[in-house]
Order: structure tokens, then sequence, then C-alpha cells
């Protein structure tokens, strides 16, 4: 099954950030049963025609750096445990009409919308008085002046046209021909933005109206099971003496919009989107610089979009028949909401629901040991233990693109990604950030007691367990990489039985 | 099976060294040492076969306690491996002296400088049967598998 996920604006690609760090933990979608869904592959496609919001950027970073990773540890396997289990690819990968280029990026291609001020691309010059006059009722001048590279800049009006030419676009086919029976959809939005509020019901609109558009697999999409995560309210801005973006119309706006996706995707017998996540935050965040967008729009992380990352993964687990009736045909909504377990402006992984902490506590651990032990140990390792059972990790590994990537690259992006969570408000306290120490590493955690106190965590206990480990695993001489990261998974698996106190 | 075959190897090895010490025509332990008087009197009194059970018993000892007892990632380098190797080198020796002086005396017989010079012998013995011990069981042990050398 692809799980084709739509991350529409800023909101969009951090949710999908921490859906990534989700993945590389090992975080997969799971069965009503609680196993892992097989041959799941997540599509992601970013659109937003903000190229250079500094979130978005961090996000296909991260991405590109997810794939090659997992590239070198699975190949195109599918149905794989342990770190970057999720199967993540872009939509020319999985391309078969060669007819179509595409670039091989995770970003929809929206030029046709970036390079022009709103004015030019609904033509006002070219109106006549009557049409310009209407024209003007609807869009202020400002919006009017609008240069679409930096979004929408909190106007879901001019979204709602701009982004109705997406239906046109290379990458629309290209989803359309690529998507099958079986496949599902879902979109992550905000819905107090302009890019998010707007984009989510238009491509609702064109999937579900597919009849009417000259693409192939008209039926199977429309009949496509779809998910949608809207993001309510959860940031807060700084104040600024520019109010095209102004805080105070949030809940105005989210009202607006709510009623709107009632009345066209979420009403009671409304079947065009079968699931809604629905999540916000009345804790407001720490104030983000305010930045419609010349500067980048940088936010901090927040545990809105951790929670939020969830939503896909639980969407793609659901049963088909909660999705769809015996002939097909989409399912009315139905709708979820989040809330955690305790109430608290610290959260850690206890004050998450137990359904959650099950989802994630293992798998997220481990990846933070990982984290560790590729900054304290690893390079101490090599040429000791369990290095030295074949296939060899050598010295040259550490230069290697595979480390590199990983070690560096990501493994910053997720440094960035806890520490902008836990100095945000709620702050995400899951692991004590700038601990190197593993015992004291996940946040009110301790390790397990023992006859002579509490048991130790280190890196000399890693290498212990992955030397014992190593002793009954076979690996190809071409798997350097997977033997690696496969021994400190399941070491840390282990380690987290054994010498962590249980709190799941 | 290549483990097998080192363990197999080192066995043999070793009992080919006991058997060696209980022969009359080419005793190992009169191979590298012989002193007339001195020599008889040790086969007369069966000191080699009590100081070859020493030197294997230390040997195989000192290799089952490295790699199974110590077995320990703070000890799995190769200079871990040698301290243990010099520590049995020099314990085999000294207490195959201590016996055989008290076999000599409770005789009435005194050849200290004899006695001395036979047991340094001991220590090449001791140090290659460690060795042959440690090829021989190394295989098996999570974490010093690789110590001194690389499987």
């Amino acid at each position: 099954m692809r799980l084709f996920i739509f991350a529409i604006g800023g909101t969009g690609s951090r949710v999908l950030k921490s859906m990534l760090m989700l993945s590389a933990a090992g975080v997969r979608p799971l069965d009503e049963n609680g196993k892992p869904v097989p041959n799941v592959e997540l599509v992601p496609i970013i659109i937003d025609p903000h190229k250079g919001n500094e979130d978005l950027k961090r996000t296909e970073q991260l991405l590109t750096a997810y794939r090659m990773i997992r590239s070198k540890l699975y190949g195109n396997r599918t149905d794989v445990d342990g770190f970057f289990a999720n199967r993540i690819v872009t939509l020319r990968e999985i391309m078969r009409d060669s007819s179509i280029q595409l670039n091989d990026t995770f970003i929809f291609n929206l030029s046709a919308v970036e390079r022009n001020k709103f004015r030019e691309f609904i033509g006002y010059d070219t109106m006549n008085e009557a049409n310009q006059a209407l024209s003007s009722l609807l869009f202020s001048n400002e919006q009017l002046e609008n240069k679409m590279n930096i979004g929408f800049v909190g106007s879901p009006n001019i979204g709602s046209v701009a982004l109705n030419e997406i239906k046109d676009s290379d990458e629309f086919k290209a989803f359309a021909n690529v998507f099958n029976a079986g496949d599902r959809i879902f979109f992550i939005s905000s819905i107090f933005g302009g890019t998010g509020a707007a984009g989510f019901p238009i491509m609702v609109k064109n999937i579900r109206q597919a009849a009417n558009l000259d693409i192939n697999n008209r039926d199977v999409l429309r009949k496509a099971p779809i998910g949608g995560l809207t993001v309510l309210p959860y940031f807060n801005l700084e104040l600024g003496d520019d109010h095209r973006i102004d805080k105070a119309d949030f809940i105005v706006k989210t009202q607006s919009a709510l009623y709107y996706y009632k009345e066209t995707l979420t009403g009671a017998n409304d079947s065009n989107l079968n699931t809604i996540f629905y999540l916000g935050d009345q804790v407001v965040s720490v104030p983000y610089m305010y930045d419609p967008g010349e500067h980048g729009q940088r936010n901090r992380a927040h545990m809105v979009e951790l929670v939020g990352a969830m939503a896909p993964l639980k969407f793609a687990g659901l049963p088909t028949s909660q999705l769809s009736d015996e002939n097909g045909y989409p399912l009315p909504s139905s709708a979820y909401e989040y809330a955690l377990d305790r109430d608290t402006l610290d959260v850690d992984f206890k004050a998450l629901g137990s359904e959650t902490r099950a989802l994630i506590y293992d798998k997220l651990v481990k990846f933070h040991l990982l984290f560790i032990h590729l900054n304290t140990g690893f390079k101490d390792t090599i040429g000791q233990g369990y290095t030295l059972d074949k296939p060899l990790i050598k010295t040259d590994f550490l230069a290697s693109q595979f480390y590199r990537t990983l070690s560096v690259e990501f493994m910053n992006g997720y440094k960035d990604w806890l520490s902008e969570m836990y100095n945000n408000m709620r702050s995400v306290q899951l692991f004590n950030v700038g601990e190197w120490d593993m015992n004291k590493a996940i946040h009110d955690v301790n390790t397990s007691k023992s006859f002579f106190g509490r048991k130790s965590v280190d890196n000399g206990v890693f290498k212990s367990v992955m030397n014992h480990l190593s002793q009954n695993s076979t690996y190809g001489p071409e798997e350097v990489e997977l033997k690696f990261m496969d021994l400190f998974n399941r070491a840390a698996q282990k380690i987290i039985d054994e010498r962590y106190e249980n709190i799941n | 099976m290549k483990r097998i075959v080192f363990l197999v190897m080192g066995i043999v090895i070793t009992l080919a060294f006991l058997m060696m010490s209980y022969s009359q025509n080419a005793n190992i332990f009169e191979l590298l040492y012989f002193s007339q008087g001195f020599n008889d009197q040790l086969y007369n009194l069966s000191c080699y076969p009590m100081v070859a059970v020493i030197i294997v018993s230390l040997a195989w000892g000192g290799a089952l306690v490295y790699y199974y007892g110590i077995n320990s990632v703070k000890f799995d380098r190769w200079y871990h491996w040698l301290g243990v190797l010099a520590v049995v080198t020099c314990v085999a020796p000294v207490l195959c002296y201590m016996l055989i002086s008290v076999l000599l005396k409770d005789n009435g017989l005194d050849y200290g400088g004899e006695a001395a010079q036979f047991v340094m012998q001991l220590f090449a013995m001791t140090a290659v049967l460690y060795v042959v011990a440690s090829y021989s069981v190394r295989w098996w042990s999570s974490n010093c598998r690789h110590t001194p050398f690389p499987q």
C-alpha cells in the first residue's frame, strides 16, 4: 500500500519533519491488532509555493538524507524492522509513465504560481472593468500585489484560486497515474494560515472530482480513502508593525474554515474525506518571529507537530472497512482528536497516553541512544569486537557517505528538532537535551535497580551486547551499514528491556 | 568449522605435550635442557608429568579465564591478553620450581642451580601453550574473540 502524503504549507513541512523523525526511529503504521501494516510506502509531496521557507528546506534536506540512508540499509525492501523502517519515495521514483518529466524531489513544482504576483496570476490587468471591480471586492490591494513566491501570507482566498492550478500540473498527473486501488491519501495542513487552509479542500475536491479530469485512474481516485490532519491554532507570533498575518485572526479564520470544511468535506453524510484528525493546543507556543515569508520563516518544532506526525501513520493502519463500503465507495467522515494523559506544560513520555507510549517510546529511546552513541562512543569501537566480525566495519566507514549523512546531516536535524521542541511551549522533554550520559538521557526514567544500586548503561554495555548479538548474526559482504544499525537496534531493545525502568 | 579445527588442533597439541612429558626416550623436558643426574632424578620422581599438568592447567586455565571469565569489553585489547600471558608464564615456572625443589629436598637431593636453569624453558613452553589454548577457545567468547588478533 502506498500512502500519498500531501504536506501543505509551513505546518505541513514541519509535521512531515516530525514524521520523518518517527520513521527514522522505526515507528511504523500498525493495524488494529498492533501488527505493522505490510508493504507500506510513504510518498510525501510538499505543496508550498514558498520555496525559500526554511522549514520546507530543512524538511526536504532531511527527506533526502533519510532516503539515502534507507536505501543503503534496505534497498527497495518495504517490510523491515529497525531504524529507518518506513520506505519513503518520491513520485518520480515510482512513476511508470515516462512521458511525464518530473524532478526527483519531494516538492510539488508550483512554478506557475511562484513567479507571479497574484494580480498577474489572475490576469487582473486584462479583465474588464466589472471583473476588476469584483476582484477588488474579493481581494485587497495588498493581496493583489502579493508575490506568491513567499506563499499566500495567511490568505486562503488567494491560495484557493492559485492552487486550483494544481490539477493541471505534471505532478498531479503523475500522482494520478501511479495511484492504485488499495493506496491511500493523506493531507497535512494548518487551518489558520493561507496555503494549507486553501490547499487541503482544493486537493480533496480535485481528487473526488477526478472524473472530470484528463487523467488515468479516475475511478480509483474517486473512491480513494482520504484522510487529513487539520492543525488548529497552536503557535504564537511576535508583535510587528506589519499586520498581513495577525494572530488575532487565527481563531476567526479557523472558525470560517471549519464551517467551510463542514459544508464541503466533513459533513455527517459527506464522504469526500473519510477520516479527519483535529489537532491544536490552547497553550500557545513561544512567540515565533513575525515573518510573512521574506526572511525564510524558520519556526521551532512543536509538540503539536510531533503528535500530528502520528496521524498519517494511524490512518495507514485503519482497516479498510472503516474507510470504504463493500462496493469500495468511501464512507462518511469520522473524526479523531488527541489528548495528553496529563495536562502539563512539560511533556515527557509519562505525560503521553499509553497508546502513544506503546507506539513511540521504545523506538525513540533506541534512536536517541543511537544519537548519543554516534557522538560519544562509536568511533572508539572500530577495530574491536563486533566491528571485526564480517563484514568488517573499518575506519573508512567513518568517511562513507552513509555515515556522514547519518551522523552529521540527519542527527544534526534530530538534535535541532529535539532542542526546538524542548525550548517551545509546551516543552517536550522526552529526553534530557544535551545530556550525553545514557543513564540520565530519558527524562524522568531511570535505569532499573539492581543488587548493587542502579544498573548502568554506557557505550561499553552497548559494545558488549552488540558483540554478543553479532556472534549469531549473518550479514552479506555489502551490508556493513545494515550490520551496524541492526545490531545497535537489537542491542538497544535488549538494554531498554533489561536496564531501564519500564514505563509502558 | 574453522573454530572446531582450531579447538581439536589445540587439544591434540596439548595431549602430545602431555604424552611427551611421559616419554623416556624423547621427553620434551629434556630436549631443551639436559643435565645428567638432575634430569634422571626428575624422571625417577615422576616430576615431568606433574610439571606438564601444571603448565597445561595454567595455560588453558588462563585462556579460559581470560576469554570466558573476564570476557569484558574493558579488557578486550591485545595488551590485556598479553598481560594474562605474562602472569601465566611467570606463575607456572615458579610453581614448577617450588614443586621440584620440594620433591628433591624430600629425597635429600640438592640441585638448586640445575632446577633454576630447568624452569627457564618452562617460560617458553607455558607461553606457547597459552597461545595454543587461546586459539583453541577464543572463538566462542562474546567480547574477546578477536583478541589478540581478529578472527
